[in-house]
């Protein structure tokens, strides 16, 4: 185990190592400056700007110098906002992200359990029939229609919640259900599958000749088993999260991350975006990482090294 | 509401419109920008300027920082040495060319302190022009003119205005809440504001909003009592009592290269050309976020002499408005006094949506034209500013957006030595009329005037660049907020005299 995780660790540096150059290189190829009034400006004065931001020195040196702050966490200086960090930029915003992330994921995964084993457990019934169409809504409604829906019937005309902003619980309500809304749906279908399959196995007919109450056989021999596979696409739903987040916090008006990455890409400001992508994928590749180690420890016939076989 | 962020908060640093407005509102200069451009006295009770228009005196009342020092003579001083002080590298800096020996300061010829500002004790500015500036107390009311306190700057370093509470103010209001980096700000009254008893409102949210519907939403729910509108929603709230549009000093004009070919070099060729364009259609039907025809390169708005605004007696009807019959002729004894049978040119935009739907317009509009085909070229930003600079064009859209509320600040623009005349149209008259208007009338507000009106004509008249639009904004302002100061140029708002109504 040991062994392995060292393994996925340098993959893990391996890949931001490779995000990071691929990044830079392509910033460097497109016409971003920390100009703001680039127009009114001589060129001995730009030139004077350029020297400040360090972007007067040839490019081989410019990226050394941005791999050697990037490992120390100094991802520079944003164009937009003048003398701001952007690792404070980020760091000050990277908490709304998250929390809606995580509640996001949270709730769409219980309650898509709830629905998906309701499904399977009333197999071609209507109530199957609804669990159905609400996943297939899910997967096919994007995020950011289902926020601009839920923000003016729930938020302007029912005016139950915040129609956007940051401050409180409330006003994470409706982005956490946009956002909840894909994984909620994936989680739903994919339980109710792996459900209906584990209710038709031998051991479960033998719970049931036990005479084990109904619940008891679905909470301990049914759903236990059919969530370990859930736990394969919890990654892949966390990267739904995080993208879809990008214009959900801007549809809201959220002060994360997410928001902050499109108005620097509207901003042309390259030290944000780089920082951001940088960010993105880390969380990304840890996501990825916990989620294999997991899935190991859960289910010991697939022990990655092979060798619990 | 705004559309961006704040970014900045340093005097001379700052450079874009949110936090022109925010310093405006939070800060204050010798003068203060007041209705319908005119200055009013600042922190300054009063000034005087020496005959030969070369020396101001200002008079400094007793105020104080939101911290409580005194704002003195040396907080001004220091702020404008800071701003031209290479080191300091800010981006508005030739604001403040007209002072002596700014620009050798701004190319370290010249040390910082010989710059034209002294202080007399600690109440009395003294000023010191290279040449008379007629609009100098307009400038001086700007933003980048106002007092920076040397203790504080020094205190936070490179930290210094980049959150709420590293700054002091010596405005209407301070700035209570804001991270840098953060989405929302909140200016408050000011009590230490030598003026504080004439400030009515107590507290102002300012929120960022990238999506115009979640803004409009916010607005109508009563969260917001002023927002702008974009996309669609000018078009839908036209009728709205609430609907305000705001011009700014910011005017599109399409300049032709007169290094190119006898034809564009033709007056009638230019004429034709303009008088091919339906300016009103542009605006209502493609554009409609609350701008307006420009008629001349002089934004509208802007300046006004007894009473009447520049770009109503500057005013030449025919080279700003449509007259397709005219066009189509003019174009044809063009096309036969430069020896042709056709003519095809390529003309250059932004790759914005703004200006990749001026240059379909505008091809449809020209193909109007009898024997003409007309190339679309829409680059980025940097590419299209690097080749009209090089004329590497045949026509350009050009914007330009006013420092400071005078015509020259447009009309310099277009003398055969300045370098931003890409299209490098050449008149001696022109010439002479700004010549004017700088040097020998530079004193005299009425004959400088008539430099400025007779320029814009010349200009005009001999259709040197094609008006295009100015720029406007369209906003919803809750008709109980009353007292909003509204300015074209770089800071917009002043909230210093804006109450609600019950």
């Amino acid at each position: 185990m040991a062994k392995y995780l060292a393994k996925r660790i340098f993959y893990l540096i391996l890949t931001l190592f490779i995000v990071i150059t691929v990044t830079f290189f392509l910033m460097k190829l497109l016409p971003g400056t920390p100009l703001t009034n680039q127009a009114k400006l001589s060129k001995s004065q730009i030139a004077l700007i350029y020297k400040q931001y360090g972007l007067d020195k040839p490019v081989w040196q410019q990226y050394v110098l941005y791999l050697a702050g990037a490992v120390r966490g100094n991802f520079g200086t944003s164009f937009q906002f003048s003398d701001q960090p952007v690792s404070y930029l980020i760091s000050s915003r990277i908490e709304p992200s998250l929390q809606i992330g995580l509640q996001a994921i949270i709730v769409g995964v219980i309650v898509g359990i709830i629905i998906g084993s309701f499904g399977a457990m009333k197999q071609n019934t209507w109530a199957d029939t609804s669990a159905t169409i609400v996943s297939i809504l899910g997967i096919s409604i994007p995020s950011f229609v289902l926020a601009v829906l839920l923000q003016y019937y729930l938020g302007l005309k029912a005016g139950w919640f915040p129609i956007a902003e940051w401050g409180g619980f409330s006003y994470t309500v409706l982005p956490t259900l946009a956002l909840a809304f894909t994984p909620l749906a994936e989680s739903a279908r994919f339980v109710r599958t792996e459900m209906v399959d584990v209710l038709s196995s031998d051991y479960i007919e033998l719970a049931k000749a036990k005479g084990l109450s109904r619940m008891g056989v679905i909470y301990h021999h049914a759903l236990r088993n059919s969530l370990i596979p859930l736990i394969t696409i919890v990654g892949p739903l966390a990267v739904n999260i995080m993208t879809g987040s990008m214009v959900v916090e801007n549809i809201f008006s959220i002060p994360g991350i997410g928001e902050q990455f499109v108005k620097s890409v509207l901003t042309n400001d390259y030290p944000t975006i780089m920082g951001l992508t940088i960010v993105y994928s880390f969380m990304l590749c840890v996501v990825l990482l916990v989620t294999d180690i997991l899935y190991g420890i859960v289910d010991p016939r697939i022990r990655i090294t092979g060798k619990a076989n | 509401m705004e559309n961006s962020s704040l970014p900045s908060m340093d005097i001379s640093k700052a450079t874009d419109v949110v936090s022109g407005e925010t310093m405006n509102n939070t800060g204050e200069g010798l003068l203060r920008a007041g209705k319908d451009n005119k200055v009013t006295p600042g922190v300054a009770k009063s000034y005087s300027k020496s005959k030969d228009g070369k020396t101001y005196t200002f008079n400094l009342r007793k105020s104080k920082w939101s911290n409580g020092d005194q704002v003195t003579a040396k907080d001004f001083v220091y702020s404008w040495q800071r701003t031209v002080n290479p080191k300091t590298a800010s981006q508005y800096a030739y604001l403040l060319a007209p002072v002596k020996n700014a620009n050798a300061i701004m190319k370290g010829k010249e040390a910082v302190s010989n710059l034209g500002i002294k202080a007399e004790g600690n109440y009395k500015v003294v000023v010191t022009l290279t040449k008379a500036t007629n609009y100098f107390p307009s400038l001086v009311a700007s933003p980048t003119f106002f007092p920076q306190n040397k203790s504080v700057v020094n205190k936070y370093g490179s930290k210094y205005a980049t959150t709420a509470q590293a700054n002091v103010y010596n405005g209407p209001f301070k700035l209570t809440y804001w991270t840098g980096t953060s989405d929302n700000w909140t200016m408050s009254k000011n009590a230490s504001y030598w003026n504080a008893k004439n400030v009515k409102l107590k507290k102002i949210n300012f929120k960022t909003m990238k999506d115009p519907q979640t803004a409009l939403s916010q607005y109508q729910s009563g969260k917001l009592d002023a927002t702008y509108l974009s996309g669609q929603q000018p078009k839908n709230y036209k009728n709205s009592k609430e609907y305000v549009e705001r011009k700014s000093a910011g005017t599109f004009y399409l300049e032709i290269n007169q290094k190119k070919d006898s034809m564009l070099r033709n007056k009638k060729a230019r004429q034709a050309l303009s008088m091919a364009i339906n300016r009103n259609q542009f605006i209502n039907k493609v554009l409609e976020d609350g701008s307006t025809p420009a008629k001349g390169v002089v934004a509208s708005g802007l300046a006004s002499y007894k009473g009447k605004d520049f770009s109503d007696v500057a005013n030449v009807k025919s080279a700003s408005t449509q007259n397709l019959a005219q066009a189509k002729k003019l174009w044809k004894e063009a096309l036969k006094e430069t020896g042709r049978k056709s003519y095809s040119f390529t003309f250059m935009a932004d790759d914005t949506p703004a200006g990749k739907s001026a240059a379909e317009f505008l091809q449809s509009q020209w193909s109007k034209l009898p024997n003409v085909k007309v190339t679309n070229q829409n680059l980025p930003f940097k590419t299209r500013l690097s080749r009209s600079q090089n004329g590497q064009f045949d026509i350009v859209a050009t914007a330009w957006g006013a420092d400071f509320p005078d015509p020259i600040s447009f009309l310099q623009l277009f003398t055969s030595d300045n370098s931003y005349n890409n299209g490098k149209w050449t008149s001696a008259t022109y010439n002479r009329d700004i010549a004017n208007a700088n040097g020998k009338d530079a004193n005299n507000e009425g004959a400088r005037w008539n430099d400025l009106v007779d320029a814009q004509k010349t200009l005009l008249n001999d259709q040197g660049v094609i008006p295009f639009y100015q720029q406007g904004k369209a906003q919803l302002v809750k008709s109980n907020v009353k007292g909003l100061i509204y300015f074209p140029t770089g800071a917009n708002w002043d909230f210093s005299k804006t109450y609600i109504a019950k």
